[in-house]
């Protein structure tokens, strides 16, 4: 959940309260206000509910985000204030100079104890099968504010139950609490306006309009906003209990945007994952497309042992394919290293140094594009490209047309920002044969289709760092096996110039490593020194390098990273995402 | 006693729809008067100073509400005539539409004028197929007279009046869910504040008034605003429509001064009980959502005021009768049907509320009540008033509460035999 779990609500105010304290200074914007008898100063137009919070008072809510408009309608967050007869809504009352305001009492206690129980009277109560149960609301609320018992003996509202809304969300109309925040989400924030409130009374339902499904690419923020099981996100359905999740804060590796994000790991398998309010970046949102990047971990074929096969000699200088050696198990890291660096060191004895390159990817982290760098220096290759991975147009939301989490932090390293051209030459020299060595770090040209089989047997060396068992990596003489999406500690610097932290989920298989601990022992094959041994160490080296990381650090990027200063304006610069600011009420 | 028809004066005639008879009785006449003679402050001051209340339910004063509109002129303003009358028992808007809409008219221009207003929307019930027909060709007719339109009469004012049914829901009567459902949206309720005088159809600032009300301001244009105020009794001025049904002979509209007392009602205008043997039990003298009066309470005057004071409201004086045959359960639970069935869903007290009532309701009508269920009733009914979004909480939740605590051995005597001891009718339906 996005929002904390509120503490019990605090004890009345005694009945012999001491004089009220006295209003501190407001300046020309701003206005004082007691809530349960504390002095706030907040800005004209801040309600009472956010007056409250910033007391660390809560007041318990379900229909009010800070992302959507204020609807009203869930009557939970009731106050008193004084000279008002009836109790006020916090979310939608604007706190003014010299309000009194109780958030505790037992008239207000009294009627959130009434909002419960109307809640519940029509709800199924199946907490037990139930995804939200652990992150509910209505249980939260019913353990603070409920008053324990039903006075209900009717029939209950019965109403449609797992209906797919979406392709990815499905909806269940007795949990639902009618709070309508998946209805304002749609209208205001992913601006697609599938969904409305049918029917009347206790019969009003959350629906599709005819001919439209929930279907756009931000449908999984229904479910997070949800306060209630009523929309559940379905590869997560009867996934896991949220109370076994191990929450590891981390960065969408998606695209350029760097959505801040949870990964809900269980038993070492990422289960969900949902943004992490950042209003610098994705505010409370994130896309679908981001939600699901975990997914191949679960399916697709890794590799997780080193692999050597065949020898420099194996096949005739520019020939014929070599013998389809299956990739064998048995090689010991250090044997497969030594062979590509062999591999390298022949082939650039042969051919000169020219005949080498390298392909690095964008997708890598800060760590492992510095490693590379200076490893393929090392070597003695001096030609890196960075292949684009673009798709559609930015979308006026977070979704960025560039699907690479780092292409900026590629820039900052010396790699350059990735460039189509270069890479369809690199290509090119591949194929007329004028580059016989190749060093594939995370990236697929095989499987992308920018190097054809013929190309690819060609070369004299070919060693591929990667997690996946590619097309590319099927075909190399030295594959290596490397971490996969949230497998690794490391730092993305997004389309914003943004560094961001990214956090390990989940351990990688097999002999895995992340990619800048193989290039550093290709490195030293060839006479690269230091002893780089965690991630934070790489970027610390990275840090001192390069000015736009001067003083950044892992720990000082922390949950929410950190701008940097390039010597140029960023492109889009430090502005938050659209529609992502909180609203004024 | 007799009064003088003033709102009724021409219902009674043939054809009395169109405006050639209404001409001939003198309408459109205050109109002329206003324009050529009054400048719109003094309009507005001259409402104020007769003291005219809201005849849709609350008795706000027209007058203020009028002048709560923003002094600034940088949004179009709107009137919009709440002709929604949907309150079970209320039926005198409808009356005035059907018979005499051009008086309805009169007042919505010269009401338009006074507040600087150039487009009024009148919107109507859905049900209302009859008076929609009629109203629309009164606007025709006095768009062709020149009442409506550019420059009407040669003032230089401008007003267009636009006609919209409404779907049937009785929630577009409260006045936000109105414009809601003006402005072609789903009928909710909007949370106050903001008023509509300030931020109301459109998101321009909107006054809202009921078709009763409208249609007094031509008399007080025409006789001045201290002969209105001498009608009636102290702060509840003019003349008003009373609905009376139920079990009285002549059910119908009768006009009166505010403040007639309640038994000259039934019995002088409404021809008393309609069975000699079956005497008066009790009465709801406001409207279906008002608190109801046993029998033994039901000397009282019908105004705003004296009604308060005897603990229920006039509302929209929607009267209604109940004979001592009649099941106080029974009653309640047909009301309590009807405001689960119009219940907007919006918010969680009244959406949740109005069900639960129902369904006790129909437990003890049928006489598998519990002898908890009319505290229960009563203590739901508490949590639901004050805590809604719009008055329909209230619109239960005070009927709930009076029903069962002037009746509440009736209630108890369904849980005790275990039956509706006349024979539950209301839950056979």
């Amino acid at each position: 959940m996005p929002e904390p779990t509120p503490p019990a609500p605090p004890a009345p105010a005694a009945a012999t309260a001491a004089p009220p304290p006295e209003l501190p200074a407001t300046g020309p914007d701003e206005v004082a206000l007691l809530i349960d008898d504390k002095p706030v100063v907040v800005k004209k137009g801040t309600t009472v509910l956010q007056a409250a919070e910033r007391l660390g008072i809560v007041v318990p809510h379900y229909c009010y985000h800070p992302g959507l408009s204020v609807a009203g309608n869930c009557r939970m967050c009731f106050v008193e204030i004084e000279k008002m007869p009836k109790l006020q809504i916090g979310c939608a009352t604007p706190a003014t100079q010299g309000m009194v305001v109780r958030t505790a009492n037992t008239r207000v206690k009294s009627a959130r104890e009434s909002i419960m129980e109307f809640l519940l009277i029509n709800h199924p109560l199946d907490c037990p099968i139930c995804d939200q149960a652990g992150e509910c609301r209505l249980q939260q609320y019913a353990a603070a504010y409920g008053r324990g018992e039903s006075r209900f003996v009717e029939e209950k509202i019965h109403n449609d139950k797992g209906v797919p809304i979406g392709p990815r969300v499905v909806f269940d109309g007795e949990r639902c609490i009618k709070c309508t925040r998946c209805i304002r989400f749609c209208d205001e924030v992913s601006k697609t306006h599938e969904l409305g409130l049918f029917e009347r009374g206790g019969h009003a339902i959350i629906g599709t309009f005819p001919g439209k499904s929930l279907d756009n690419n931000y449908s999984g923020n229904t479910v997070d906003i949800c306060p209630v099981g009523a929309l559940t996100w379905k590869p997560f359905r009867f996934r896991a209990r949220v109370w076994f999740l191990r929450n590891v804060p981390s960065v969408c590796i998606g695209c350029a945007r760097g959505c801040n994000v949870e990964l809900g790991t269980f038993d070492h398998r990422i289960r969900r994952i949902t943004p992490r309010n950042n209003p610098e970046v994705n505010g409370w949102w994130m896309c679908d497309l981001g939600r699901q990047t975990y997914e191949p971990l679960d399916g697709r074929p890794r590799l997780e042992q080193p692999a050597a096969r065949g020898a420099i000699a194996a096949g005739p200088p520019g020939g014929a394919a070599a013998p389809a050696i299956p990739v064998t198990a048995g090689v010991t890291p250090g044997e497969a290293l030594d062979r590509a660096a062999a591999l390298l060191r022949e082939t650039a004895a042969r051919h000169g140094a020219a005949s080498l390159a390298a392909i690095v990817s964008a997708r890598l982290t800060l760590e492992d594009l510095f490693m590379a760098r200076k490893a393929l220096q090392q070597a003695g290759i001096g030609r890196v490209v960075v292949p684009p991975h673009e798709s559609g147009e930015d979308d006026p939301l977070l979704l960025r047309r560039d699907r690479t989490p780092n292409a900026r932090g590629a820039e900052i390293v010396g790699l350059g920002r990735p460039d189509a051209a270069a890479t369809a030459r690199l290509a090119a020299d591949v194929k007329a044969g004028t580059v016989k060595g190749l060093v594939v770090v995370g990236e697929d040209p095989a499987g992308d289709g920018l190097l054809e089989a013929p190309s690819l047997s060609a070369l004299e060396a070919l060693v591929v760092i990667d997690a996946w068992r590619t097309p590319t990596a099927a075909a190399a003489h030295v594959a290596l096996p490397a971490t996969g999406p949230y497998e690794a500690d490391g730092v993305a610097v997004n389309f914003q110039g943004r560094a961001q932290l990214a956090r390990r989920g989940v351990p990688a298989p097999g002999l895995a490593e992340p990619s800048w601990r193989w290039l550093r022992e290709l490195g030293r094959r060839f006479g690269l020194a230091g002893s780089w041994n965690t991630a934070s160490a790489v970027f610390d080296e990275a840090a001192a390098a390069h000015p736009p990381l001067a003083s950044l650090s892992h720990r000082k990027l922390g949950a929410n990273g950190h701008p940097i200063v390039f010597a140029e304006a960023a492109p889009g610069g430090g502005a938050p995402a659209p529609g992502t600011e909180a609203r004024e009420p | 006693m007799a009064y003088e028809k003033l709102l009724l004066k021409n219902a009674g005639r043939e054809n009395s729809h169109t405006i050639d008879v209404s001409l001939k009785a003198g309408g459109y006449e205050a109109l002329k008067k206003a324009l050529k003679g009054m400048t719109p402050e003094a309009l507005l001051e001259e409402v104020k100073a007769s003291g005219l209340r809201g005849r849709g339910g609350a008795g706000f004063p027209t007058g203020m509400k009028w002048s709560f509109l923003p002094k600034t002129r940088d949004k179009p303003r709107y009137l919009c005539v709440n002709a929604d009358e949907s309150e079970p028992g209320t039926f005198k808007d409808r009356l005035l539409i059907e018979r005499d809409p051009h008086l309805v008219l009169e007042g919505i221009i010269l009401s338009s004028f006074a507040i600087d207003c150039h487009t009024a929307f009148f919107y109507i019930r859905g049900e209302f197929q009859k008076g929609c027909r009629i109203f629309e060709q009164a606007v025709a007719e006095a768009y062709q007279k020149g009442f409506l339109g550019k420059n009407i009469l040669g003032s230089g004012y401008d007003l267009d009046v636009l006609v919209y049914r409404g779907a049937g829901a009785y929630i577009c009567g409260e006045e936000t869910a109105l414009l809601e459902s003006l402005e072609g949206k789903r009928g909710l309720p909007r949370i106050k504040p903001p008023f509509p005088a300030i931020v109301g159809l459109y998101g321009c600032p909107t006054i809202i008034n009921n078709v009763e009300t409208l249609a007094n301001v031509p008399f007080i244009v025409e006789r001045g605003a201290a002969w209105f105020a001498g009608i009636g009794r102290p702060k509840n001025t003019g003349p008003k429509l009373f609905c009376l049904s139920g079990h009285v002979k002549k059910p119908g509209v009768f006009e009166a001064p505010l403040g007639i007392p309640f038994l000259e009602l039934l019995n002088e205008h409404a021809g008393g009980m309609l069975h000699p043997d079956r005497p008066l039990k009790a009465a709801v003298p406001g409207g279906s959502s008002m608190k109801i009066l046993p029998a033994n309470r039901c000397e009282v005057l019908l105004d705003f005021d004296s009604l308060a004071a005897a603990g229920t409201m006039l509302g929209s004086a929607g009267g209604m009768v109940m004979d001592s045959g009649t099941c106080m359960v029974g009653a309640l639970l047909n009301l309590a049907e009807f405001y689960e069935h119009e219940s907007c869903g919006q918010c969680t007290p009244c959406r949740e509320g109005t069900g639960w009532f129902t369904k006790i309701l129909h437990r003890l009508e049928t006489g598998h009540g519990r002898k908890e269920d009319p505290d229960l009733l009563i203590d739901v009914a508490r949590r639901v008033e004050g805590n809604t979004i719009c008055p329909f909480g209230e619109a239960i939740a005070w009927p709930v509460q009076s029903y069962v605590a002037e009746f509440k051995s009736e209630f108890d005597d369904h849980v005790t035999k275990g039956a509706c001891p006349f024979g539950g009718a209301a839950a056979k339906r």
